[in-house]
């Protein structure tokens, strides 16, 4: 177990006084009880110095206001990875009291948390989660008896129905005003719960688990059922496609609904006049009001593109994926996915990050601080800067095929998967490190919580206007410079002929070569505008947009967690790779038409 | 007639019943883990010498390995896997 005295203590959070902690494995829950017990105002923070988040929020008992700290899941405290190391970090800082979210469903694993979290000597309050999934799963729990051999009190608890909670809340008061009563035992030297290493803890589990459990008659329900089908091949594969697509559907089809029935009524009724009137008002004529308020305007595009274009599909996307991840679906596909992860040279887990990057790449690169090494890491970003498109650009890119044949669509599709593959399989050939196999603790399928839900939902959108949006901004301050000033067809001239030429597109196109440098929809936004594409125009047309750079938010976000060379190599060969694949295409197509 | 060619378990493998890697011993029984690789995440979740656990399946085509620690259900690569040595 680490000691306090091992770690570097000058992160500033420690120092924050009347702090509760939320400790247990990952996936038991905990996320749940953070959002019953905290208001509105939520924030998840970085922890300085490592890839690991945790959340904070402010607890009111009676009178006293304590900052309640979601503490990232652990499923030791022996300080071997970061996430323990945070977890330990936390322990060591005075915090006032601990609430120990145990899994009644995996009783031995979650008590030797509990009894490596006791040695600290802070108040701590168990609550005994899950206990519902327990029961059908066959298992009886006497909790009396738990909570005697663990010295403290275990609140029995169902989290997603909200059970429980408030007699926590009563024990949790109960522990911090009375600090010597918590504990049963007479110290650590005296007392045989507290000698002694890991080894001993993991006994010492094993030995209260067989005490407090009892078998009973098990009822697995529908979804228990459901989830242990879901990670073998058959059914579980036919099951996975048939949720992607579902997903994908919903997605899209409620960011059209929400873009269609409410933000663009907003935009164009309401904001895009306002301003416009605003700035007529006080400025002149010419450029600089152009620039403002014209046809490609600050203010006329950052309103259309950012609330009215992008917002309602990132929100949808975030709505899915929110719901995939808290119901249990996610591990699943990582299970049934991995052995075409393996051969692609990284592994299941990864597959999630890269599904993030059908949403956005930023959130996808921030995401994959997750995996284990910095090679799976570089291999993830670079994959879904080359080949995975966020989701404005997928709405875009089913808008441009919409009037041709859903061929095109599929064969799109197939081709990313491939371009995919060869990426990833290159890099894990040519990089130096290694990738880690997938080794994950599959978590029940449930039906999400409402509350924690709708919490994470809302840090997620937060999060996503600040790393995602102020790029944004600056990139369509960019575009309409570039429009309003003219300089946009002084430079279409110069790429004529490599747009006409070897790419076979009409002009026009020249456009969305240009933003696409600011915006990865606006690679294909304007091969929408033009009359007479052609299939083979569409195709190529979308090929360059699908494989061309990431958008400056991605950039930025790229320097930042890899450094600038790192940046500059994914767009310099995102565009080589663009160019050569879209020109390829077009000049084989033209051999046999 | 057909069993003449089927020595072993369906990887090729005769399998020893003492000693043989996860990744390949049957599904659907109980075994114990006689070597695991050193690694911290193994440890936690319990996957350790003497551990007792239960195999679910492997994966076809080079997946992972699903099994049983306690009540928790658990999935491993296969290049660990491979590694983890377990008897009946």
């Amino acid at each position: 177990m680490a000691s306090c005295h091992d770690l570097n203590e000058d992160i500033n959070v420690y120092n924050k006084p009347n702090k509760i902690l939320l400790m247990g494995n990952p996936n038991v829950g905990k996320s749940v009880f953070f959002s019953y017990l905290t208001g509105i105002n939520v924030v998840s923070s970085n922890y300085a110095g490592t890839t690991v988040t945790y959340t904070e929020g402010t607890l009111k008992l009676d009178d006293e206001t304590y900052t309640l700290i979601d503490v990232p899941g652990t499923y030791s405290l022996e300080a071997t990875s970061e996430a323990e190391a945070v977890a330990v970090g936390f322990m060591c800082s005075n915090p006032v009291a601990v609430i120990c979210v145990l899994d009644a469903t995996n009783l031995e694993r979650n008590i030797k948390l509990g009894l490596e979290i006791k040695k600290y000597n802070v108040p701590i309050v168990y609550a005994l989660n899950l206990l519902d999934v327990a029961k059908r799963h066959g298992t009886a729990i006497d909790v009396n008896l738990l909570s005697r051999e663990l010295g403290a009190p275990v609140v029995p608890t169902v989290a997603v129905k909200g059970e429980g909670i408030d007699k926590l809340l009563d024990e949790l008061k109960r522990v911090i005003k009375n600090p010597e009563k918590a504990f049963d035992c007479e110290g650590c030297k005296t007392c045989p719960n507290c000698a002694g290493d890991s080894l001993n803890e993991w006994d010492r589990a094993k030995e209260i688990a067989a005490k407090v459990r009892t078998k009973t008659e098990g009822k697995p329900s529908f979804l228990d059922r459901l989830g242990d089908s879901m990670i073998k091949p058959w059914p579980g594969i036919p099951i996975a496609l048939i949720v992607i697509v579902a997903s994908l559907g919903a997605i899209v089809g409620g960011g059209k609904a929400l873009r269609a029935a409410a933000l663009l009524p907003l935009v164009n009724n309401v904001l895009v006049p306002l301003f416009h009137k605003l700035f007529s008002a006080f400025v002149p004529e010419g450029i600089l009001l152009n620039v403002l308020v014209g046809e490609f305007g600050i203010f006329k595009i950052a309103f259309e593109w950012i609330i009215a274009l992008i917002l309602p599909y990132v929100f949808l996307f975030y709505v899915v994926f929110s719901f995939l991840e808290d119901s249990g679906v996610l591990p699943r596909l990582s299970v049934l996915f991995d052995n075409i992860m393996r051969k692609m040279g990284i592994q299941g887990g990864s597959m999630i990050t890269i599904l993030l990057g059908y949403g956005c790449a930023v959130p996808a690169i921030i995401g994959s601080r997750t995996a284990t090494t910095k090679k799976e890491r570089l291999i993830i970003s670079t994959v879904v800067c080359f080949a995975v498109p966020c989701i404005s650009q997928t709405g875009a890119l089913i808008s441009l095929f919409a009037n041709f044949s859903p061929i095109l669509l599929i064969l799109m599709l197939l081709m990313s998967f491939f371009i995919m593959f060869v990426v990833s399989f290159i890099l894990s050939r040519t990089l130096k490190g290694k990738v880690d196999p997938m080794v994950i603790e599959i978590p029940n399928l449930l039906v999400p919580n409402g509350k924690a839900y709708g919490k994470k939902l809302m840090i997620r959108m937060k999060g996503f206007l600040v790393d995602a949006e102020v790029p944004m901004l600056i990139s369509i301050i960019i575009a309409a410079l570039l429009k309003e000033t003219g300089l946009l067809d002084y430079i279409a001239v110069y790429l004529e002929p490599i747009v006409s030429g070897w790419l076979g597109l009409p002009k026009d196109a020249v456009i969305a070569l240009i933003l696409g440098i600011v915006r990865r929809e606006m690679a294909v936004a304007p091969l929408l505008a033009i009359e007479g594409l052609t299939a083979l125009q569409a195709f190529v047309g979308g090929t360059v947009a699908l494989l061309y750079l990431p958008c400056l938010s991605v950039f930025g976000i790229l320097t930042k967690e890899f450094g600038p060379k790192v940046a500059i190599t994914i767009g310099f060969s995102t565009v080589v790779s663009a160019f050569a694949v879209a020109g390829i295409i077009n000049q084989v197509a033209h051999l046999f038409v | 007639m057909r069993n003449r060619y089927r020595r072993g378990n369906r990887h090729g493998q005769k399998p020893d019943l003492q000693n043989q890697s996860i990744y390949h011993a049957q599904d659907n029984y109980q075994y114990t883990i006689t070597k695991a690789p050193e690694l911290a995440i193994l440890k936690s979740l319990g996957i350790v010498e003497n551990a007792s656990v239960y195999k679910v399946m492997t994966h076809r085509l080079g997946g992972p390995v699903l099994i049983k620690v306690d009540s928790s259900d658990i999935a491993i690569g296969k290049d660990i896997a491979e590694r983890i040595m377990v008897r009946r």
